[in-house]
């Protein structure tokens, strides 16, 4: 699988936002398949587990999903591309996989949790953040 | 103190005299004395000189106060030069302590008898031939005490060097480096060389039991443990063998050391022969952060320093406090601290559809219970706090459940029909130390022993200083003293309340009698009648009168007395049957097969222990050692905890998590520092804010019904099944376990 993603070509442009769909969905098929790969060369087995991964990616994706313009998700696409290939090729070292996918995405969490914590009192919330607060 | 002072002071003139030979004798004599001048010491001239020292008033050793019960009987003595005022009857050691001038010793103990055998605290005394052991000589009237002379300079290198002979040099693997008294006071006092060239002796090390570790090869004999165990402990374990250099301190027999009190042979020991087992080369007492807290272990509150290194606490040692645990604690108390770092909750869990508990965050968790606390009737939530809790969690406790509408809110071990009304109901009225006053004690349905160690070693104190004559009612158990076993059920009170039994004769005669009642009668179901006897009794007897107050209940925990204060008693007995929604917090010994299958059931606590079986939720808080908290102890005396280690994992202080839910239950308490809680608290139980003071009950009149219902045949129970093993932090303790696999009679 790998060896696929290294040697992928950059497609030509999606006519109609139909076709660059399905280019996303097909993106991340092949990002999931290479996840193992990904979990073995950067040893991240203490630190995420596959199902995590795929949820960062996933989270990623829908990130851009209000985006209707089909150049645009060619131009998302061609970059998330890129990003994989450089991944999957080991041109990353492992911080940056666990800074920007797996803790990262933790940080994305405490913002959701942030939205949720407005509206209560700071004791409520200096409780959430520590017993020393 | 002292040491350090004097011995700067002996070693000032010393090293640069040393240095330069003048003398060629002094190459030939091959001398030990450290001084010329102390070669050939003359007694000091008993010329009435004008004191050329310093008169102005010096400060005792230690804050040692004398207290004259008798203006007459102060005498004058001489110490340096310098006139004290001291009572009859005082040693020459007491009159210099109260000089000011710290005597270096090895034997003497001010709470044990004196021996007189370790010479370490020789002092010159004028017009007598030889220098004196001065703890154990009385002062006289007129004596002149001379501590700084060169005899007895003399005399204590003479003793340092006999001493040192068959001490091992193991100071850098010895567990008592850096708080050993024989290596500060050979520093202070002995010679800085020696003339011993033979073998050492060697002993044997004894197997005294999981607790104390013996290195006996470095024993000095002061026999201060011995002493010890059969005068503060009352048991005859520990002994002297053998004599002169075969001298060996032992158990005669293979036997452990089954005292409760034991691990004080550690503390006393005045060198490194007896030390902690389970702290064996841990730590060095230099590395070590002390925190003066008190201990939850048990009703009495003793004080205690907990020394940790970071995040781990390494040992606790007891606290001098003369009103509640002198300077002893219990075996449990010293002990149970790996029990702290064992089956510890870190995170909020909820219990999965699986039956698993899953870690979630505090925010989820706290939505889950609030959920749950509103989905069902407020008189269906019961909430129960448990033996260690502090008194501000249960106030937060008891004001969440009132907002939430439910009154249904008590603590452990208090019953239906306990007595929270009348203070003076349910605390040790006469205190610890009052105890000590007594001359007669009768001990209904408690075993103090295993229930309040520090109480006991008080009762055993006054038994054999007061020959105090004790009775005791309840099953077949162990004592140290002399007592005599009256009967094991309610009957035998009721004889001696209608003047039917001998003992009642006892009573009535004694000039300061005690009547101690455990706290085990708070669980019957007649337990008003049982106390209207015992107030019978006491009326008899005239145990209770203005001048004294005899009647006590002994309590079992450490939340107890603060439960009553604020009033944390059951309103009915079937509350918990029918409730949908209990809220655990650290109760552990609720019978958790009483709450109904279909309840949901939050346990907030710091050990993974019982009650945790049951719950749904989890929500990990703060145990002793790391919070901050008001704890009353039997005889009503407030003190608090403080901080020594900080909290395990995501844990959080009990009180902050119960304030936390309420906002999150949308019924927010109006507090939110612990100052906050604490004026809370003032409200309720003005008692509770008084600081490391003892709020002594207001005389009783009589309210409860006098003598009506009939007391219940059975024989009154064992409160405290396993005394090594009573709560969630000494359940978890590996050394308990030991202790209770090893030391308990089966
Ligand atoms: S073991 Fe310690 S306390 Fe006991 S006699 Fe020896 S030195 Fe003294
Ligand atoms: S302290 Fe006086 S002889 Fe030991």
């Amino acid at each position: 699988m790998a060896q696929a993603i290294r040697n992928a070509k950059v497609p030509p442009n999606s006519v109609n936002l139909e076709e660059a769909r399905q280019r996303v969905f097909e993106f991340f098929r092949s990002a999931c398949r290479s996840l193992p790969t990904v979990m073995e060369v950067y040893n991240l087995y203490d630190v995420a587990t596959i199902s995590q991964l795929r949820s960062t990616i996933a989270a990623e994706i829908r990130k851009n999903d209000h985006i209707t313009n089909p150049k645009v998700i060619d131009l998302l696409l061609f970059k998330g591309l890129e990003e994989l290939k450089n991944v999957v090729n080991h041109s990353k070292q492992r911080h940056h996989i666990v800074g920007q996918y797996v803790v990262g995405r933790r940080g994305l969490e405490q913002q959701e949790l942030a939205a949720k914590e407005q509206g209560i009192s700071n004791f409520l919330k200096n409780f959430y953040n520590s017993n020393y607060s | 103190m002292g040491l350090g002072l004097l011995a700067s002071k002996a070693m000032r003139p010393t090293a640069s005299r040393l240095l330069n030979f003048q003398n060629p004798n002094n190459l030939l004599l091959r001398t030990i004395v450290s001084k010329p001048e102390l070669r050939k010491p003359e007694p000091a001239a008993a010329q009435p000189e004008a004191p050329l020292v310093d008169l102005s008033p010096r400060t005792p050793v230690g804050g040692a106060r004398v207290h004259f019960s008798n203006p007459e009987d102060a005498i004058e003595v001489f110490v340096d030069g310098f006139p004290v005022k001291i009572p009859k009857g005082f040693s020459v050691l007491q009159a210099c302590e109260v000089a000011g001038v710290d005597i270096p010793r090895f034997c003497y103990h001010s709470r044990l008898s004196i021996a007189g055998n370790c010479r370490m605290c020789l002092v010159e005394v004028e017009k007598s031939p030889k220098p004196v052991a001065s703890c154990a000589m009385p002062a006289l009237p007129g004596m002149k005490i001379k501590t700084d002379t060169p005899v007895a300079k003399k005399a204590r290198e003479g003793v340092m060097e006999f001493l040192l002979m068959n001490h091992p040099l193991d100071c850098p693997i010895c567990d008592q480096g850096g708080e050993c008294d024989l290596q500060d006071q050979s520093m202070a006092f002995g010679s800085d060389r020696g003339r011993f060239t033979d073998m050492k002796r060697s002993v044997v090390d004894k197997n005294l039991g999981p607790l104390v570790k013996t290195v006996m090869t470095r024993c000095i004999q002061c026999t201060r443990c011995v002493r010890f165990a059969s005068e503060v402990a009352g048991v005859q374990d520990l002994g002297m063998l053998g004599r002169g250099s075969g001298e060996e301190i032992g158990t005669y027999v293979e036997k452990l050391m089954t005292s409760e009190l034991s691990g004080n042979v550690i503390d006393i020991c005045p060198v490194g022969a007896l030390t902690s087992k389970p702290f064996a080369f841990k730590a060095r007492n230099w590395e070590l952060k002390g925190t003066e807290t008190i201990d939850v272990t048990d009703a009495v509150g003793s004080n205690i320093r907990i020394d940790s290194r970071g995040p781990e606490v390494l040992r606790i040692v007891p606290r001098l406090n003369e009103d509640i645990n002198e300077e002893w604690i219990s075996d449990k108390t010293r002990f149970c601290y790996d029990g702290l770092k064992r089956q510890r909750l870190n995170d909020p869990m909820i219990r999965g559809p699986d039956g698993r508990f899953k870690p979630v965050n505090w925010g989820d968790a706290l939505a889950v219970v609030a959920e749950a606390a509103h989905q069902v009737k407020p008189e269906e939530i019961v909430g129960i706090s448990g033996k260690l809790s502090d008194a501000e969690s249960m106030i937060v406790l008891k004001d969440f459940l009132n907002r939430m509408g439910s009154n249904n809110v008590w603590g452990e071990g208090i019953s239906e029909n306990t007595n929270a009304d009348l203070r003076s109901g349910y605390i040790m009225n006469t205190s610890i130390a009052g105890l000590e006053k007594a001359d007669a004690f009768l001990l209904v349905g408690t075993q103090p022993r295993v229930e309040a160690a520090m109480v006991n070693a008080r009762i055993r104190k006054t038994v054999t200083s007061n020959h105090a004559k004790v009775g005791y009612v309840g099953p077949a158990t162990d004592f140290n003293y002399d007592h005599q076993h009256l009967g094991t059920g309610p009957q035998t009170l009721v004889e001696i309340a209608e003047g039917r039994h001998p003992f009642s004769k006892i009573i009535s005669n004694a000039k300061h009698p005690v009547i101690i009642v455990g706290a085990g009668i708070f669980e019957r179901k007649d337990q008003d009648a049982i106390f209207a006897a015992i107030e019978t009794i006491a009326k008899q007897g005239n145990v209770v009168r203005s001048d004294w107050n005899g009647l006590n209940v002994l309590l079992l925990h450490a939340a107890q007395a603060a439960a009553l204060d604020l009033g944390l008693v059951p309103q009915s007995e079937k509350s918990l049957e029918s409730a949908k929604f209990v809220y655990l917090m650290g109760a552990d010994d609720t019978n958790i097969d009483k709450i109904p299958k279909d309840a949901f059931v939050v346990y907030q606590g710091h050990h993974g222990d019982k009650s945790v079986y049951r719950a749904d939720v989890i929500l990990p808080a703060a145990a002793f050692s790391e919070k901050e908290g008001t704890y009353e102890n039997t005889e009503g005396c407030t003190q608090q905890t403080w901080p020594a280690v900080p909290t395990v994992g995501d844990s959080r202080d009990d009180w902050k998590i119960i304030r936390a839910l309420s906002e999150v239950a949308g019924v927010r308490l109006p507090y939110d520092t612990i100052g906050g809680v604490r004026s809370r608290l003032r409200n309720v139980a003005p008692n509770l804010a008084q600081m490391d003071e003892r709020e002594p009950a207001a005389l009783p009149s009589s309210l409860r019904p006098t003598f009506t219902q009939k007391v219940d045949p059975t024989p009154f129970g064992v409160a405290v099944e396993n005394f090594y093993m009573t709560d969630a932090i000494t359940r978890a303790s590996k050394i308990m376990a030991q202790c209770s696999a090893m030391l308990l009679k089966k």
